[in-house]
């Protein structure tokens, strides 16, 4: 390597840069700068001077915005991060965090929402940070993973024995993982298809009312072709596919179990391979691609707007769009199961709930504002704004919504009546999920489904391996 | 007849050119619905309604302000800063003889082939242990030393004639005295041209903030559009609205000191 | 200004040395490359042989050289490595030809000649991120989409209309058009100063030899502009390296594989599936990749010379 010796330039970038020492210098002093120059240093100034001024109106905003008010001098503050999920949910939860740090003078909540497409990346790199809050939401399925990495503690001591005896199964089922009870959520989902009913009926479909009544995937295709007939672009079915992340995994999953598939071999949740690249889950994804590449029934819903909008006349989609359907559908508006692929119609379950951490230093506190959130009133209030499956059984009794003969009972019926599968309840599962959305996105862009499932397949069962399949490592100890 | 073709020539690559910005701006004053449902016809560029809702509506749906000065903090501190340490490392290059300074320089030279990109893992997890994700410092210190603005400066330095540096010793001026005081004075056009290039650069960075922040806090305007563009519902008028205005104040700045602007990138690759 | 006290005094001689004041000023800086570049790069490559992962509860081991291994048989980052080089070997010399075709334009005689240069300068103060989002818009599919509607006007009808995004041949294609928009008007602004300062002198010179519009350029503006030219190329290939933003925001890497790039593969690793160890390979991957092609470039840039 040759020495730097004046203008000489050791990796030889002195052909690139030498105009710049070539460039003509205006010696100047500052009092009699020229015209052209003056520009220059208002520019810095400008520059020079906005800064200062934002860091103090920053310093002023964060003065306002995260101090406590004085009398909340001594009281505990829990910080908590939750989804930045639809807007009536947000507005609600922050309601009830207000409402709870209002009667409660000794306890704070400081709530904080994370965007949900990174949601668990953000999570585990706060972890590896030491600043995981003391209140933690997370979308069910995550909870076994946080387990297994000792980020939170049990809350079976924490919360009320009454909140506990509230819930529905499915909730008690989500929670419960190596014996100790983790987590709570308001709310369960509900996932279906909304369909359009006086489009369904102008081609003869029959509309099914129960889970078990559910349509043939065959049955289901005929019935796509006959709107596709009718419909001016053919495009009659919205599987929201504008939608991010752990959608294609909760909504499409069930699917694959339907027709005897499935993500990962349960109960050992030990391997991927022969289950999601077997067979069944080909054939249901081969479908999938179909419906999207050659049929072209599929609305790419880039607007969110598909099935509101009047583009199509089913929308495969969860509880939250419910007040938007129904707001313009009015009576038309109606919720079937989703197809059976072969075993049944088998639909989503679980949803976001909430966790406290290792390091909540009043995890007391953080008890008491879960029976907060899980009491009928707030239950009944996040679930008027995101029309999801109320937790509590008082709060399922006393909705209108979802008492038998209302128009979201179906939701009940299957999640109570065996038809809804959980996610797998892995510490694999951040893993698993990751995987599926990707092998799923590239499917319907037009991915061999037998090479892309293999290869998901091989991934998933690869990471099992590399961490040992998972072992309970507090347990070992 | 053939500066009349030139003219069309140009002004219809123009107004190709120009083809999504104009869009963004109409689409920003549209009534949602009608953004997308009229963006195939010549209604994408003369509304059939204008509104100023979707702007109301990003006010009351995210917090624009903070994210702007979120942005306008972390982007000036960086070019702030990195003029003042770069120019110093840059002198102390061109001009000064001191033991070592070769080999450092090399060093310099090599991290300037370096990407920020390539060290994201991990500084990335090195400031997760430090406990500095999700603050203002994780985006601001470890970019105020930049291998190429100290390049840019030593360069500059190099071609700055001596005399004036011997006179002002020979005043009994010491070496940072004369640095502020003749050195910098007389290398306005690189401290403008490491300006310009340092603040479009962090205007724009995304890969970094997108990992270390989480909250609203400390999060700047390319994550916050990225995040607002997914977060429902999905309204594209008010993401257009929400483009609008991040880009708006700085498309006003570059306006209004074009020529100087010009100059300053030009002065990057001219010859001179 | 009293008399400063002698110790004081004696600090400043001592400073105004350079051997004392050039390492004190070049500290900060030097420190700060040293810190947050130069370590972390090393702490990369330490931890590429081994099989961190993020919160795992298990402890980390040794693993050799297996995760270099790992990444070269996976077909999505094999496929990243290719796109990445595409990409840059396609928008380098592209984005040079079209900013050198604008700038030449705007060097002539031409009306509203600043009126343009501002037009085509705008983009550059776009931030990638703002520039996908507006782009995703541009190419949504379905016949009313705006890149539909325009291919349908200019082609009377005959182009159907297209998704881009979603169409494995026509993907990255995409993401280029979008960056291309974005990054061409720096360049111009950097290759119309080369080509404002080439002296007028050598133009009328040749016109008295007679050499035609072609020859003048090809024997006066190109070597005139070979500085501009080598630093616009080489801004482009370092830029053309990051491409990240972008392909997150408009295709996540797909469809298929088609989008993904080096970049885009290293952050999902790391921040997706907490695979610190896999991710460091990838940056050190990634980082010998920069070096080769800084290396050939500079070689051709020096055998350039000598022939010259």
């Amino acid at each position: 390597m040759r020495r730097v010796e004046g203008q000489e330039l050791p990796l030889d970038f002195s052909p690139l840069f030498q105009h710049i020492s070539h460039m003509p210098v205006r010696l100047t002093t500052a009092k009699t700068a020229p015209r052209s120059l003056i520009a220059i240093s208002d520019f810095l100034s400008i520059t020079f001077g906005i800064t200062p001024c934002a860091l103090l109106v920053i310093l002023a905003l964060a003065g306002c915005g995260s101090e406590s008010p004085s009398d909340a001098g001594d009281a505990a503050t829990l910080s908590a991060w939750a989804h930045a999920g639809r807007q009536a949910e947000r507005e609600t939860l922050a309601a009830q965090v207000a409402r709870f740090n209002q009667t409660n003078s000794d306890i704070r909540i400081d709530l904080t929402f994370i965007p949900e497409g990174a949601y668990n990346s953000q999570v585990q790199a706060a972890a590896l940070a030491g600043d995981l809050p003391d209140l933690l939401e997370f979308d069910g399925p995550f909870l076994y993973n946080y387990v297994w990495q000792n980020q939170l503690r049990p809350i079976r001591g924490l919360i009320s024995p009454e909140t506990y005896d509230s819930l529905i199964p499915s909730m008690i089922e989500q929670g419960t993982y190596n014996g100790d009870f983790w987590s709570v959520g308001q709310f369960d989902s509900g996932l279906g298809l909304f369909a359009d009913r006086s489009k369904l009926e102008a081609v003869g479909a029959r509309i099914p009312t129960h889970p078990s009544e559910a349509w043939t995937v065959e049955e289901f295709e005929e019935i796509l072709a006959k709107l596709a007939e009718r419909d001016p672009d053919g495009q009659v079915l919205d599987l929201k596919l504008n939608y991010r992340g752990e959608w294609y995994t909760y909504a499409f999953s069930p699917a694959l179990v339907s027709a005897g598939g499935g993500l990962i071999a349960r109960p050992e949740y030990g391997t991927a391979e022969g289950v999601l690249d077997g067979p069944e889950s080909i054939g249901v994804m081969s479908r999938f691609q179909r419906w999207v590449e050659e049929a072209h029934f599929v609305d790419p819903n880039v607007d969110d707007n598909a099935f509101a909008g009047g583009r199509v006349a089913l929308s495969w989609v969860g509880h939250w769009e419910y007040d938007r359907y129904r707001e313009t559908l009015g009576d038309n508006l109606v919720l079937l199961p989703l197809p059976d692929f072969g075993g049944g119609s088998r639909t989503g379950q679980g949803s976001w709930s909430w966790g406290v951490t290792r390091t909540c230093p009043h995890p007391e506190a953080a008890g008491a504002f879960l029976d907060f959130l899980l009491r009928d009133r707030q239950v009944l209030e996040m679930v008027a704004a995101n029309g999801a499956v109320p937790a509590t059984r008082g709060a399922i009794e006393q909705s209108d919504h979802y008492a038998e003969g209302k128009p979201l009972n179906l939701y009940v019926a299957q999640l109570t009546g065996g038809f809804a599968v959980p996610r797998p309840r892995t510490p694999a599962y951040p893993v698993i999920t990751t995987v599926f959305q990707g092998t799923f996105n590239d499917i319907l862009d037009g991915a061999d489904p037998r090479r892309a499932l293999e290869r998901a397949a091989r991934e998933i069962t690869r990471d099992i391996a590399d961490n040992r399949g998972y072992p309970d490592v507090e347990a070992e100890r | 007849m053939k500066s009349f073709l030139k003219h069309l020539v140009v002004a219809l690559a123009a107004f190709l050119y120009a083809g999504p910005i104009l869009f963004m701006v109409v689409g920003s004053f549209k009534p949602d619905a009608d953004v997308l449902a009229e963006a195939g016809s010549i209604q994408a560029l003369l509304p059939s309604e204008v509104t100023i809702q979707n702007y109301v509506d990003v006010f009351e749906r995210v917090n624009f302000g903070r994210f702007f000065l979120n942005s306008l903090f972390i982007t000036g501190s960086i070019v702030i800063w990195g003029l003042f340490v770069n120019s110093l490392a840059g002198y102390a290059f061109a001009r000064l003889q001191w033991k070592g300074r070769d080999a450092l320089f090399l060093l310099v030279v090599l991290l300037m082939i370096l990407p920020y990109e390539a060290i994201a893992v991990p500084l990335f997890y090195q400031v997760s242990l430090l406990g500095w994700r999700d603050t203002y410092i994780a985006q601001i210190l470890p970019f105020v030393a930049n291998a190429f603005s100290i390049y840019l400066f030593y360069t500059f330095f190099l071609g700055l004639p001596r005399e004036l540096e011997d006179a002002s010793r020979v005043d009994g001026a010491g070496t940072l005295r004369t640095f502020f005081e003749i050195v910098v004075p007389n290398s306005k056009p690189v401290f403008a041209t490491v300006t310009i290039v340092t603040f479009l650069f962090f205007w724009g960075f995304f890969l970094w903030p997108q990992i270390v922040t989480s909250g609203e806090r400390v999060r700047p305007l390319p994550v916050a559009i990225a995040t607002f563009h997914t977060l429902p519902p999905l309204k594209w008028g008010d993401i257009l609205a929400f483009g609008v205005m991040m880009v708006a104040p700085v498309l006003i700045v570059f306006l209004v000191l074009q020529r100087w602007f010009v100059r300053g990138i030009a002065s990057t690759g001219s010859k001179g | 200004m009293t008399q400063p006290p002698s110790q004081r005094h004696r600090f400043r001689r001592r400073f105004n040395r350079p051997a004392f004041a050039g390492p004190v000023m070049a500290v900060p800086g030097v420190l700060g490359l040293l810190l947050f570049i130069a370590i972390p790069f090393l702490t990369a490559v330490a931890l590429s042989f081994t099989n961190l992962r993020m919160g795992s509860p298990l402890p980390t081991e040794f693993v050799g050289l297996q995760q270099y291994q790992r990444i070269f048989a996976d077909e999505g980052f094999r496929r990243a490595l290719i796109n990445t080089v595409l990409f840059a070997a396609v928008m380098v010399p592209v984005q040079t030809v079209l900013a050198l075709s604008l700038a030449l334009l705007l060097n002539q005689e031409l009306k509203g000649k600043a009126f343009f240069r501002t037009v085509f300068f705008m983009p550059v103060v776009f931030p990638m991120a703002l520039v996908a989002v507006i782009w995703e818009l541009i190419y949504a599919p379905g016949p009313n989409g705006i890149l539909n509607s325009f291919l349908d006007l200019v082609s009377f009808g005959t182009l159907g209309p297209v998704d881009v995004l979603h169409d494995p041949a026509l993907a990255l294609p995409g993401i280029m058009l979008l960056s291309l928009w974005q990054g061409v008007g720096f360049q111009m602004v950097v290759l119309l100063a080369g080509l404002q300062s080439i002296p007028g002198v050598l133009y009328e010179a040749a016109a008295v030899d007679r050499a035609g519009k072609i020859q003048q350029f090809l024997h006066i503006t190109l070597p005139q502009l070979r500085n501009a030219l080598i630093f616009t190329a080489l801004v482009t290939t370092i830029l053309a390296f990051r491409v990240y933003a972008q392909v997150e925001i408009t295709t996540r890497g797909g469809p298929v594989d088609a989008t993904t790039t080096v970049m885009y593969e290293t952050v999902r690793t790391v921040f997706d599936r907490q695979q610190v160890g896999q991710a460091s390979a990838m940056t050190v991957v990634f980082f010998f990749m920069v070096l080769a092609v800084t290396l050939i470039q500079r070689a051709l840039v020096k055998q350039e010379r000598e022939i010259a």
